[in-house]
């Protein structure tokens, strides 16, 4: 198997994310922010054996859209098997931070920070 | 440049903004058509007006509910037999619209009591209906008729009715899309909440955003019950008024048609904490992935995988027939604004079809923001073309088939391109896993339909036509 | 009902009074601007400019693809909020510099008001001045005619506000000059397959005519070099040329006659109204008249097509048309002209529902005394009427009809009574091809009775309702 970099990884992970995900797509940039968040975090447990947190409506919404996102990664990236808890951290970690810059900060959509939906 | 200043526009070079190319290095970021701005005068824009955003597309929608439109006839007239969304209940919906008619003598002296007298009549003349909505028109608004007033007596004075007031004149907003907003939102200010229904199942969702566009609803509905998940509202395919009033009570809102309905489900997350799930429910890949989420969203995902699995026994043989044959076809997607993003890879990965261009008549920035990321490059992605722009984009791209509303199409015809009613299907429902064999087997009955041979030969060219051989196979 | 059931005798009435509710359920018509958009239509090189909002384009536009399965281009100002607050002229003037500049080949551009322009009060007058001078320094040399026209949604109709359009076409059109020897002929809103009859009848005749306005190639080819060619071919030259014409023709009383009389009373041109040629006595005086004013014989030809119409009558009529009650609604000459025409072969039009306001004119309409003249049964006629008048009475009684005739927004109350409906009129879009087929003229009286003919014989046999006679007719 090729040993991915990081940066390589997140790469792959946030290109299936861009192409698939409507939940990083939100109205607004706090319900962007709330869905890469709790998506993501989701998405952590599941990768590193953990469960996920199921206690609330939300936690069950983020739980559902980490559910499929989790996979549909692993059948791609095969490499996710071997990824430790440590490096599913930091490849979440970049990812979101990939995500905010391309979704939130950089985002030239005009509507993101309206008061009202 | 990634956005691109067709020919046909170099007298109105702001509409550079509005079009975008896309290429493979290109940083999608930096390429966002501009959208949802106003129109330029005397383009030949195909926009619609906020009032018909409301009427046609959301409230009209509803199978049980008086559409009253306090306005000269023309509103009314303009927004019924333009539609194809039947109902259980003998589509009360499309027969019928309700004009308040308004002449001269009440824009001057006001329209409040032929308001009032309409209501009352409508309700006489079809005592079995309780539900009303009122919209609002440009004159209407522009003489400042106080709807909410008249509404607000005539409830008074017949407890059994409820009214909906609708104040978005055809003048507000850009597009179709402010009537959209502006009905969300009241509804979820002034509606939902105001009744609540029988609960039969641990597992409940509003369906927001879907129309039951040639039975889209009808199909789904199959798919809820199977899954033993109740829907407490359709918004608003089949849809009644009252279950809108019962939104809150849901779980989960399940929201296909983000543009037009987002905004409630957006609501009922912070009112209500009802969590918004969107999904994509055109395509066999994405409906099964929608059909997971809302299972696992409940915890019944056995029950999901199950159906996923008969759904694609029964489906997916056919699907990949019609695959074979529209692989490598170029298609054109000329809608309103989320049906982009939908179809754009959906017809790729599951018919093989290239999406070559597209435009959206009242997308905002964020629909450009969904289609751009799942489209591919070399394609146009076009806010609220034009048509000079039509025709431009066409000799670029030369689609086979294209996606629009009847219109368009009978213009398009004549360029020997085949046309789909991308509105309103040609013989839906396309949503789910039939209803995508469905727009398969359209677009192979179109892409494959010998007049496009007929039609290219000159009588006088002394070589005559040769048709091709068993050009259509048996499905 | 059998014709020898025995009645106490009493007069016949026709009665004529309006809808009395306030509100509309399924209107007939829409509303001006729509019409106005259909005159505007008609004239070559021209682009329609709508000034109100993106609704009062985008639906007429589709309207109309929708009737004749064909796209026609028309623009829109896009009125928006601001315009509503502080007029939306600007917007006017900057729509008229974008369509010059992007269609070269533009040479009339018909600016229509709606109510919302109406309503806030833009000067159009003024902003079209103004326009001309700035098409005079920003596309010197070029010529482009601009119309105003009023057609505000509150008044009247589609039918008057096509009416209103042609008028005011032919106002700022018609001008003075060498006489054509050409006739003008204000045809009313009709299909192409009318107006090529109606050429053909002139070309027997031998009477060179100038049609308003010409909407043959409403009905376009698909052509192997992928032109479009759906327009209208009513030029700025034959506008102009209306004030120089021999007499002027208007064969619709509600539907441009106005501009006919425009032109009597400005250019002295002789005006001559007739009924709209539904039917063969009206499609007789329609040639009558003709060969009156011409001088010119009525030829062989026309003798021979009027006994073919009449020879397929004659098979019809007392047959299977006889003591069938019919309702039919639509635009105004249109039903009482198709109201004469049923009387003709003996279909009883018991019921006409005519869309608009215009009752005082109605009252005095000839033709609504001629049917007084020749019915034995009631007719009960209802204007400013809407689509559920109709609905109640098929519903409710106590006439029951054989035959509803009108276009295709009331298709459902025929479909759920389970009434034979033959289309006619507009829209008609749910039959194909109805905008080819002439329902004036002897050949329309002809096509018309076998389709309703036709009509009423599938409907005996998915009824089985003595559906056996036709097994040897």
């Amino acid at each position: 198997m090729k040993n991915h970099a990081l940066d390589d990884k997140v790469d792959d992970l946030y290109g299936y994310i861009e192409e698939r995900c409507l939940w990083q797509f939100f109205s607004r940039s706090w319900d962007r922010q709330e869905n890469i968040d709790g998506v993501l975090d989701q998405a952590s447990r599941l990768l590193s054996g953990k469960d996920p947190a199921r206690s609330t409506p939300m936690e069950s919404l983020f739980y559902a859209d980490a559910k499929i996102l989790v996979a549909d990664v692993r059948e791609r990236f095969p490499w996710l098997d071997e990824a430790g808890e440590e490096e599913v951290r930091q490849m979440m970690d970049d990812l979101k931070g990939r995500l905010v810059e391309n979704v939130i900060t950089r985002s030239k959509n005009r509507e993101l920070n309206h008061h009202l939906y | 440049m990634p956005m691109v200043l067709l020919e046909c526009d170099k007298d109105i070079p702001e509409r550079q903004r509005h079009i975008y190319l896309k290429a493979p290095d290109d940083d999608a970021r930096e390429c966002l058509p501009i959208a949802n701005v106003p129109t330029i005068p005397g383009t030949l824009s195909e926009r619609g007006c906020a009032f018909c955003g409301a009427k046609l597309v959301i409230g009209g929608v509803l199978k049980d509910t008086i559409q009253m439109i306090h306005g000269p006839i023309g509103c009314a007239y303009d927004t019924w037999h333009t539609k194809r969304y039947p109902t259980d209940n003998g589509h009360f919906n499309m027969k019928y619209v309700w004009s308040t008619d308004m002449k001269e003598n009440h824009i001057v002296f006001g329209g409040e009591k032929r308001l009032a007298q309409s209501i009352h009549e409508a309700f006489d003349e079809m005592p079995e209906i309780k539900r009303m909505i009122v919209y609002t028109t440009c004159p209407t608004a522009l003489i400042g008729d106080d709807v909410r007033a008249v509404v607000r007596q005539v409830m008074k004075e017949r407890p059994d009715v409820d009214i909906f007031t609708v104040e978005c004149p055809g003048f507000s907003g850009v597009s179709q899309s402010k009537g959209h907003h502006v009905l969300n939102i009241g509804w979820i200010n002034e509606k939902v909440g105001t009744a609540e229904k029988e609960i039969t199942s641990e597992y409940t969702i509003n369906f927001i955003g879907d129309y039951n566009i040639q039975g889209d609803t009808f199909l789904l509905q199959q798919y809820w019950d199977r899954l033993g998940i109740q829907v407490i509202s359709h918004f608003t395919g089949n849809g009644t008024y009252d279950d809108l009033r019962c939104m809150h009570q849901a779980k989960l809102s399940v929201v296909n048609c983000a543009r037009s309905a987002g905004y409630i489900a957006n609501e009922l997350k912070k009112k209500y904490g009802v969590p918004r799930l969107d999904i994509d429910t055109w395509g066999f890949n994405y409906m099964a992935e929608g059909i997971r989420k809302v299972c696992a969203f409940f915890g019944i995902e056995e029950r999901g995988e199950q159906l996923i699995a008969e759904e694609y026994a029964k489906w997916k043989p056919q699907m990949d027939w019609y695959k074979e044959r529209l692989k490598g076809k170029k298609m054109a997607i000329w809608t309103g604004g989320p049906r982009l993003w939908h179809w754009t890879k959906s017809v790729e990965d599951d018919m093989g079809i290239e999406v070559v261009a597209m435009s959206s008549k009242f997308g905002h920035e964020e629909d450009f923001e969904k289609v751009v990321a799942r489209g591919r490059d070399g394609t146009y992605y076009i806010d609220d073309a034009n048509e000079l722009e039509f025709f431009e984009v066409l000799q670029h791209v030369k689609p086979d088939v294209i996606f629009t509303g009847p219109r368009v199409g009978e213009l398009i015809k004549k360029m020997h391109i085949p046309y789909i009613n991308g509105h309103g299907y040609h013989n839906g429902p396309y949503m789910g896993f039939e209803g995508f064999v469905n727009m398969a087997r359209d677009i192979y009955n179109a892409t494959y339909n010998p007049i496009r041979f007929l039609a290219a030969q000159d009588i006088r060219d002394p070589l005559p036509l040769v048709m091709p051989e068993r050009l259509r196979e048996a499905a | 009902m059998s014709a020898c059931e025995v009645a106490a005798p009493r007069p016949h009435e026709v009665k004529l009074a309006p809808r009395e509710r306030a509100g509309v359920i399924n209107p007939m018509y829409d509303c001006q601007p729509a019409g106005a958009q259909y005159a505007g239509i008609g004239i070559e090189d021209c682009i329609p400019l709508v000034h109100g909002g993106q609704g009062c384009t985008m639906f007429v536009r589709l309207l109309f693809a929708q009737h004749f399965k064909e796209n026609f281009d028309i623009a829109s100002t896009s009125l928006h909020e601001d315009s509503a607050v502080f007029g939306g002229h600007n917007r006017i003037q900057e729509g008229v510099m974008v369509l010059a500049k992007r269609y070269p080949h533009l040479r009339v551009i018909p600016i229509i008001t709606t109510c919302s322009t109406e309503v806030i009060g833009d000067d159009v007058e003024g902003t079209i001045k103004k326009c001309y001078k700035q098409l005079e320094a920003e596309l010197p040399g070029r010529e482009i005619h601009l119309i105003p026209v009023h057609t505000p949604s509150f008044k009247g109709s589609h039918v008057t506000g096509y009416a209103e359009a042609v008028k005011s076409i032919v106002k700022t059109m018609a001008k003075k000059g060498e006489p054509t020897g050409r006739m003008n002929v204000f045809t009313g809103w009709i299909n192409p397959g009318d107006l090529a009859e109606l050429k053909h009848y002139f070309a027997e005749m031998d009477v060179a005519a100038n049609f308003l306005m010409d909407i043959e190639d409403f009905d376009s080819p698909m052509l192997p070099n992928k032109a479009i060619e759906t327009y209208g071919r009513t030029t700025v030259e034959d506008l102009q040329n209306t004030a120089n014409a021999t007499a002027s023709f208007a064969l619709a009383k509600y539907e441009g006659a106005g501009a006919s009389e425009y032109l009597r009373d400005n250019f002295e041109v002789p005006h001559h109204l007739v009924n709209a040629p539904y039917g063969i006595k009206n499609t007789d005086d329609m040639l009558r008249k003709l060969s009156e004013v011409t001088g010119k014989p009525i030829p062989e030809s026309l003798v021979r097509e009027r006994g073919i119409a009449l020879d397929a009558l004659a098979d019809l009529a007392h047959m299977f048309f006889a003591n069938k009650k019919v309702a039919i609604y639509g635009h105004p000459d249109m039903v009482l002209g198709l109201a004469q025409f049923c009387m003709e072969v003996e279909l009883e039009p018991a019921l006409l529902l005519i869309g608009d306001d215009q009752g005082s004119k109605y009252k005095k309409d000839p033709r609504i005394a001629e049917l007084k003249k020749q019915a034995h049964f009631d007719i009960e006629i209802i204007h400013n009427a809407d689509l559920w008048e109709l609905e109640k009475r098929v519903k409710e009684g106590p006439v029951k009809y054989d035959l509803i005739m009108g276009h295709s927004k009331g298709r459902y109350i025929a479909i759920d009574a389970k009434i034979p409906m033959v289309r006619v009129g507009f829209p008609t879009f749910d039959r194909a091809g109805l905008y080819r087929k002439p329902t004036i003229g002897y050949r329309g009286a002809m096509e018309l009775a076998e389709t309703i003919a036709n009509t009423l014989f599938a409907h005996m046999e998915y009824t089985h309702d003595r559906e056996w006679i036709l097994n040897t007719w």
